[in-house]
């Protein structure tokens, strides 16, 4: 036996131990679901393709969250690295999520939510992409493969949520886990990168009180049993979307 | 009167031929500048947002196709209606389809944000997009209708002439409701979620495409010397008419439609009360000058044969096909869409808000250059093949007219 | 059709079709500065002879691979190929951007007038804020190969002991 496969097991082991440790941090949230924990992921080996056996969903306890989100859209920011466009207007930055302030015109009844792409099962910005670029990844992430974008903006008429951004210029020292460039459109993905790392995404990871993260397919995952309890309500629910994104407390 | 042959002859070499070509080769240098300059920049130059995604380009390019497929008719009312007076006009009709087609394809395709993919977007497609479809659409529209043109001027392919021309017809109203469908496809936003949109911008499509045709008829014929009589004219004349009354109908159809139910009411008031920029575009340049003032100088009497009456009857029609495009593509998008409905809503990026537009010059030069690359195109087709009659006079159109 | 007016259409046709093909010249080795890619020529994922001529094959199925089914293996990541081979600056401490000549994937590219938009969303130098962007090939630390892989045959308990042994403190 040489070296390197020597080494090669050295790092099988490690990742088996480094998995066994993940399931083993996220025991507890199974245990105590209802203190809100922010839910778990569980690693997936690397060079295994998604499946559509998981879908990645998570639930927002509007009530729960003292800024109205702006933690999470802040932590969504300094992950990705939008919304600094230095040439681009205002109306022409890049807003993978923001704050939304309600304010129900006849009972004056007002709360705040952070709105982003909500990872519908059936998206229509998947639908209307001439190119196949807006797609749902099987595990139900909706994402931007920026690799065929042509930049119509197609998907940004067709998106009921304004979830969508158009990079209006050229940009240089992207975050290389979040590429992101001119001519393309681009939105939340979920942090892909880090549910494919066994991570949460930023913004549940700065809301872990308000927010649960986890698997909608599962009926025994921390978000599936909360949503069960409490409801998980849709932004534009009329729309038969079915998004992987729902609240309580709207 | 004894008939006349139809003889179909290329333009005369002459000066004016070579001015009319640096008037639109500069209009072209323009617009590719205008490319390059977004290209290189970025869309931070233009006006457009990531509220108003679809600006100034869109609108000439979705006019341009919609007038490429009604620009066609005029050869289909001769070929697969079997109208004799309009068949020696089909070689025109059909190069000046596959002219404005290409115009707005261009405006279409150098405003997207990665223009240089333009050949993913020919191979990879999403069959569920209704604009993959169109790229199918557009593809197929030009190929039928060069095919059309042949027949009409190889007599050894003119058993095919009817095929040809029964074909083209028949794609070209599936290409407009295609056009018509990008927007009626959009759930998401409650000015534009309807089937009528198709029908509308078929429509809208005859009436646009017979106005461009009369208007470049008309110069073709008189710039080159060549007659043209008032029955020809005449029959085209009164066709608009029935178009433009087509274009009312279909749109107040949508409009009270749109104000009779609770859900699109807001955006409805919003075009056609208190729309600003939008409301104005829509009753003062759609109806009034883009539809009534036509109607006027057509049916008007002391107007009859009046040829400046028809062709600023023509060139109205056209403005009023622009202000109704800018008024549903940049005033559909100006209102904001509903989150929640019965509810007020703001943020930091613009919800609840109406949504500014501003065109910018580079917009302007890109759409201007996609018009002149069409006119280009027919320029220099009329030159070089035999697209044109030598006379449409009355005697040669129609000889039973006297 | 008229002379006069063809006759200047082909000339001016045949005088853009001269300037294009003059535009068009092989470059030889002697252009290219391959001195950074050579430095870490045998350490690479794979041999140089495929790296040059497959380079572009590799990352294009690594791109859709990773896109599209979420596998995340480092041997083909572009990402790897820049935390090995760009450094975060230049000699003179100023950011190193993909277009400077001595970007690693510059060096060839500008000489052979390829044009390539990988760039345009990805980043082109190492994040700066780890200091061991710039790991050595094949360490533990690395991120080649078949780290995270579970395809590989299964080690036995003695292999394991021996493998692990050692690490004990650095496993987690």
């Amino acid at each position: 036996m040489n070296q390197n496969r020597v080494d090669e097991y050295r790092r099988n082991f490690m990742t088996t131990l480094g998995g066994v440790a993940a399931v083993a941090a996220v025991v507890p949230s199974f245990v105590l679901q209802t203190a809100h924990a922010a839910g778990e992921v569980a690693a997936k080996p690397v060079d295994q393709a998604v499946t559509n056996a998981k879908r990645w969903g998570m639930l927002i306890d509007v009530t729960k969250l003292t800024d109205g989100g702006a933690g999470m859209v802040a932590a969504c920011k300094k992950e990705h690295g939008w919304g600094d466009e230095a040439h681009s207007a205002d109306t022409q930055k890049a807003h993978w999520a923001r704050v939304v302030k309600v304010t129900d015109k006849l009972t004056q009844n007002s709360f705040s939510l952070p709105v982003m792409c909500q990872h519908c099962e059936n998206p229509p910005c998947v639908d209307v992409c001439p190119t196949g670029a807006s797609m749902k990844r099987a595990d139900g992430i909706v994402q931007v493969n920026k690799h065929i974008c042509i930049g119509c903006r197609y998907c940004m008429m067709a998106c009921p949520y304004k979830a969508r951004s158009f990079v209006h210029e050229a940009l240089q020292d992207q975050k290389p886990h979040s590429p992101r460039g001119m001519g393309t459109v681009e939105s939340c993905n979920m942090c892909v990168h880090r549910i494919d790392a066994g991570k949460l995404p930023a913004c549940v990871e700065a809301a872990p009180d308000a927010v649960i993260f986890g698997d909608l397919n599962d009926p025994n995952s921390a978000v599936s049993q909360a949503m069960k309890t409490i409801g998980g309500k849709q932004i534009r629910a009329d729309l038969g979307l079915n998004t992987g994104v729902r609240y309580h407390g709207i | 009167m004894a008939s006349q042959a139809i003889i179909f002859r290329e333009t005369k070499d002459s000066k004016g031929f070579y001015i009319l070509l640096a008037v639109l080769g500069a209009f072209l240098a323009l617009g590719a500048l205008a490319f390059f300059h977004a290209e290189h920049h970025g869309h931070h130059v233009t006006g457009m947002t990531n509220q108003v995604v679809w600006g100034l380009p869109h609108v000439f390019a979705i006019g341009l196709i919609v007038a490429a497929s009604g620009a066609l008719n005029v050869g289909s009312i001769g070929t697969v209606f079997g109208k004799k007076i309009y068949q020696p006009m089909g070689r025109l009709s059909a190069l000046l389809a596959i002219s404005l087609l290409v115009g707005g394809l261009i405006v279409l395709v150098l405003d997207l944000g990665h223009p240089d993919r333009l050949i993913v977007a020919m191979t990879t497609y999403n069959f569920k997009s209704i604009f993959a479809w169109n790229i199918i659409l557009y593809n197929g529209f030009l190929a039928l209708s060069a095919v059309y043109i042949w027949t009409m001027m190889d007599r050894k392919v003119k058993k095919f002439y009817k095929l040809a021309g029964v074909a083209a017809f028949t794609w070209r109203l599936i290409l407009t409701t295609g056009t018509g469908s990008i927007f009626g496809f959009l759930v998401a936003r409650d000015f534009y979620n309807s089937a009528v949109m198709a029908p509308l911008f078929i429509v809208m499509s005859f009436a646009m495409g017979l106005a461009v045709f009369i208007l470049v008829l008309h110069f073709a014929y008189t710039w080159t010397g060549r007659p043209l009589g008032d029955v020809v004219m005449n029959r085209l004349r009164y066709l608009l008419a029935v178009f433009i009354g087509g274009v009312l109908l279909l749109e107040g159809a949508r409009h009270f439609t749109g104000l009779y139910i609770a859900q699109k009411a807001g955006v409805e008031n919003f075009i056609l009360f208190d729309g600003g920029i939008y409301t104005q575009l829509f009753w003062v340049g759609q109806i009034m000058l883009g539809s009534l003032l036509p109607l006027s100088l057509i049916f008007c009497r002391k107007l009859a044969n009046n040829r400046v009456a028809l062709l600023l009857a023509a060139l109205f029609t056209i403005v009023g096909g622009f202000a109704q495009l800018y008024v549903i593509l940049i005033g559909g998008q100006a209102y904001p869409l509903v989150l929640f409905p019965g509810a007020e809503v703001s943020s930091d990026f613009f919800d609840g808000v109406i949504n500014a537009y501003e065109p910018s010059i580079w917009e302007l030069m890109l759409g201007l250059g996609g018009v002149a690359l069409t006119l280009f195109m027919v320029t220099i087709g009329v030159k070089v093949l035999r697209f044109l009659p030598d006379s449409l006079s009355d005697a040669v159109a129609d000889p039973h007219s006297k | 059709m008229t002379s006069k007016f063809s006759s200047v259409f082909l000339a001016a046709t045949l005088a853009f079709a001269t300037l294009l093909a003059g535009c068009s010249k092989a470059p030889t080795e002697a252009d290219l500065n391959l001195a950074t890619a050579k430095a870490k020529a045998d350490q690479c994922v794979e041999p140089e002879s495929v790296i040059r001529t497959k380079h572009m094959d590799l990352l294009m199925h690594q791109r859709d691979a990773t896109m599209i089914e979420g596998i995340r293996t480092k041997q083909h990541s572009l990402k790897e190929c820049i935390n090995c081979h760009v450094s975060t600056t230049k000699q003179d401490g100023t950011p190193l951007h993909y277009g400077d000549k001595e970007h690693f994937c510059t060096t060839c590219h500008a000489a052979v007038g390829q044009k390539i938009d990988c760039f345009q969303c990805h980043a082109d130098r190492p994040q700066t804020d780890d200091p061991n962007y710039q790991h050595t090939v094949g360490s533990t630390a690395g991120h080649h190969f078949t780290q995270g892989v579970t395809a590989a045959a299964a080690p036995t308990a003695a292999e394991v002991q021996m493998v692990t042994q050692p690490q004990q403190g650095a496993a987690k």
